[in-house]
C-alpha cells in the first residue's frame, strides 16, 4: 500500500511537501490580491505560483513513490486540481457573503465593481 | 467606567470578572510551561541536571500539561469574556461558573504538586486515581479528571443557558455545538483497556481531535468575536465564514485523525485515510488567505486595539506556517514512518500550538486588558508600545529558532536513528550522540531563553499598558 521515501530522496519529500503548501498559499494571495486591487497584471504571478505548486506536487509524487499506485496517483490528482480550483470557489463565497455589505455602502469599493457586478469571477 | 488607565473590575461584566480570574491563572500557567521547558532543554544537554530531584520524564510532563491547562484557562476565560456581549443577557449560573472556577484551579495546584512530590514508583490501580493516569500528555489522575469533565459541564451549562435564555447568535450556536464535543470527546481518553493498540485508538481522540477539531473552531469563535471587536467587521459576514471555516474544518481535520493512526497497530486503511484528509487539511488555509485579502482589501483596517490585533495577524500566519507547512511536510505515511515521534514532531508540535492557539489567547488578554481599564485608548501613539512590539517580537523570534532547531534534530533522527539504524536501540543512542542533534538542541535552548524573555516582558506588558494613558479607545463607529 505504500512504499518508503528512500534515503537520498529525505530532503526533497521535505521540500516539495512545503513548497506545496507555500506554492498553494502564494497562489491564493496573488490570485485574490489581483482581483481585490483589479490588477490583472498579478494573475500570471498567481498561475506562476500554481506552477510551482504543480513542479512541487510532482517532485512529491516522485520523492514518495506515489506514482506507483492508484490511490495515491489520485491524491496527487486531486491535490492538483482541488488547489486549483479553491482559490477560485473561495473568491464566489467571499463576493457572495460580502454581496449585501457591497450593495448597501455609498460608496463601494471601486476595486470591487467589476467582480461584483458582471459575475466577472 | 470608572477612572481610565486603572484597572477595576467594575467595568466589567460578571462574565468578564469571571474571564479574568481564568486568564490570570493562565498567565500563571503559561510561565510554568516555559520555566518547566527550559529545565527540560537543560536535562537534554546535560542529563545530570536536577537527575534524582526533578526527573527529565516530571519536567516533560509539567511543561506540556501546562500548555494543555493554561490554553484551556485561556479558552473558558475567552468564552465567559464574550459571553454577555453575545448574548445580551448575565451569565446564567455565575455562581455556580465561579465555584467551577476556584474547584478547577485548586485541582490542577494539587494534580501538579503530585507530579512533583510523587515522581517515581511502581504504577498500580491506586496511582491510576490519586497519582498519574499514565497517559502522555493527559497525565492527570483519574480523580482531577472526573472533577475535570464536571466544571467543563458547568461551564457548558454556563454557556448553553445563557445563549438560550439570551440570544443566540452564529457564533454563540457554533460554540455550544463544538463545547459539546469538547466535554464528550475527553471521556475517550478516561477508561482503561490493556491492548495498547486499542487504548491508542482512543487517546489520539482526545489529542487529535481537541486539538484539530474542537480547539480550531472554538479558536474560529474567538476569532469571528475578535475581528467585530477590533475592526468592527459585520457579524453577517463573520458568522457566515464562520459556517464555511467551521465545514471545511470538519470536513478535513475529522479524518485527518488517520495520521496518527499509521503506526499504532490499526488496519492498513487508515493510511488512504489518513493521506487523503492529510492532503485536504491545508484546503481551509487556502480559504483564509484568500479570505483575509478580501477582507483586508474591503475595510479599511482602523484598530481600537492595536496589540489585539498584531496577535490576531500573527494566528493567521502562525496558523499556516506552524500547522499547514510544517504539518505538511511530514503528515504522508510514506514519509511519517521516519518522522513520527522524533523531534520533528516536537518542532512542528511547538510552532503549530503556538500560532494557532497562544497567538489568540494573548490577543484576548489585550482585548480584557482595555476593557478592564476603562476602554482605554490602545491603538497608535499608546504610551509604552514598544514592550507590546517586543514582546511579541521576542516570543516569535524564540519561537522560531526552537523550531528549526528542533526540526534540525529530527531530520537528523529521522536518517540516523529511523533510516540508516532502522530504529534500533543502538541507532537511538547513535542518533542522540550526533553533532547535529546536539547542536540542535543547544539552539533549542537559546530559542528558549529567547521567548522566555519575551515573556516576562509579555507579562510587564500586560500588567503595565495603558496605565498612563488618559484618552478612552476610539469608537469604531467613528
Amino acid at each position: 500500500m505504500i512504499e518508503p521515501v528512500a534515503l537520498k530522496d529525505f530532503f526533497l519529500t521535505f521540500f516539495s511537501a512545503a513548497m506545496v503548501i507555500m506554492t498553494g498559499g502564494l497562489y491564493a494571495l496573488l490570485f485574490a490580491y489581483s482581483r481585490v486591487k483589479s490588477r490583472p497584471g498579478l494573475m500570471p504571478l498567481a498561475y506562476a505560483a500554481y506552477a510551482g505548486l504543480f513542479a512541487s506536487v510532482l517532485a512529491l509524487a516522485y520523492a514518495a513513490n506515489l506514482l506507483n499506485h492508484g490511490f495515491w496517483i489520485g491524491i496527487v490528482l486531486l491535490m492538483l486540481v482541488g488547489y486549483l480550483l479553491a482559490p477560485h470557489a473561495i473568491w464566489h463565497l467571499c463576493v457572495g457573503t460580502h454581496r449585501d455589505e457591497l450593495a448597501a455602502d455609498a460608496e463601494p469599493a471601486e476595486v470591487f465593481s467589476t467582480a461584483v457586478n458582471s459575475r466577472e469571477v | 467606567m470608572t477612572a481610565l488607565g486603572k484597572i477595576d473590575s467594575s467595568n466589567l461584566n460578571g462574565g468578564q470578572k469571571l474571564a479574568v480570574k481564568y486568564f490570570s491563572v493562565a498567565v500563571v500557567l503559561f510561565g510554568a510551561q516555559v520555566l518547566f521547558g527550559l529545565l527540560a532543554g537543560l536535562q537534554y544537554l546535560n542529563p545530570d541536571f536536577l537527575f534524582g530531584i526533578l526527573d527529565f520524564s516530571v519536567n516533560r510532563m509539567v511543561h506540556i500539561n501546562a500548555m494543555i491547562v493554561w490554553l484551556l484557562f485561556g479558552f473558558l476565560g475567552s468564552v465567559y469574556w464574550l459571553l454577555e456581549d453575545e448574548s445580551g443577557i448575565p451569565v446564567v449560573g455565575l455562581k455556580l461558573g465561579n465555584l467551577a472556577f476556584w474547584v478547577l484551579t485548586l485541582a490542577v495546584v494539587v494534580v501538579v504538586l503530585v507530579y512533583l512530590l510523587v515522581q517515581v514508583g511502581a504504577g498500580s490501580h491506586a496511582s491510576i486515581w490519586l497519582i498519574n493516569e499514565g497517559r502522555e500528555y493527559i497525565e492527570a489522575p483519574r480523580w482531577a479528571d472526573i472533577g475535570i469533565v464536571v466544571c467543563v459541564l458547568v461551564f457548558f451549562y454556563n454557556v448553553a443557558a445563557t445563549f438560550t435564555k439570551g440570544r443566540f447568535t452564529g457564533v454563540g450556536g457554533v460554540l455550544v455545538l463544538d463545547l459539546v464535543a469538547l466535554a464528550g470527546i475527553y471521556l475517550a481518553g478516561m477508561w482503561f483497556t490493556p491492548n495498547i493498540s486499542i487504548d491508542q485508538h482512543w487517546w489520539w481522540w482526545v489529542i487529535h481531535l481537541w486539538v484539530e477539531a474542537t480547539w480550531e473552531v472554538l479558536v474560529g469563535c474567538l476569532m469571528a468575536y475578535g475581528l467585530m471587536k477590533t475592526l468592527g467587521v459585520r457579524r453577517k459576514i463573520v458568522e457566515t465564514w464562520l459556517y464555511i471555516e467551521v465545514a471545511l474544518m470538519f470536513g478535513s481535520g475529522i479524518l485527518g485523525l488517520g495520521h496518527h493512526y499509521f503506526w499504532i497497530g490499526t488496519p492498513e486503511y487508515w493510511f488512504t485515510i489518513g493521506g487523503f484528509f492529510s492532503a485536504l487539511e491545508p484546503i481551509p488555509l487556502v480559504a483564509m488567505v484568500v479570505h483575509a485579502v478580501f477582507d483586508a482589501g474591503h475595510h479599511k483596517i482602523r484598530s481600537t486595539n492595536h496589540p489585539a490585533l498584531a496577535w490576531i495577524i500573527a494566528q493567521a500566519f502562525g496558523n499556516f506556517f506552524g500547522a499547514g507547512v510544517w504539518g505538511f511536510m511530514h503528515t504522508l505515511p510514506q514519509i511519517n514512518l521516519y518522522t513520527h515521534g522524533t523531534q520533528w514532531t516536537a518542532s512542528h508540535g511547538h510552532f503549530a500550538f503556538f500560532g494557532a492557539y497562544v497567538t489568540m489567547v494573548i490577543a484576548f488578554f489585550y482585548i480584557a486588558i482595555q476593557k478592564w481599564r476603562g476602554n482605554v485608548w490602545m491603538s497608535g501613539g499608546l504610551v509604552g508600545a514598544w514592550k507590546w512590539k517586543w514582546a511579541l517580537a521576542l516570543l516569535h523570534i524564540g519561537m522560531l529558532t526552537m523550531t528549526m532547531a528542533l526540526l534540525t534534530a529530527g531530520y537528523e533522527q529521522s536518517q540516523i536513528e529511523r533510516a540508516i539504524e532502522g530504529s534500533s536501540w543502538a541507532g537511538y543512542f547513535a542518533a542522540q550522540g550526533h553533532h547535529w542533534f546536539i547542536q540542535g538542541m543547544k539552539w533549542r535552548q537559546i530559542g528558549g531563553w529567547i521567548f522566555a524573555a519575551g515573556f516576562v516582558l509579555l507579562v510587564w506588558d500586560l500588567m503595565t499598558i495603558g496605565r498612563r494613558e488618559t484618552q478612552p479607545a476610539k469608537s469604531l463607529a467613528e
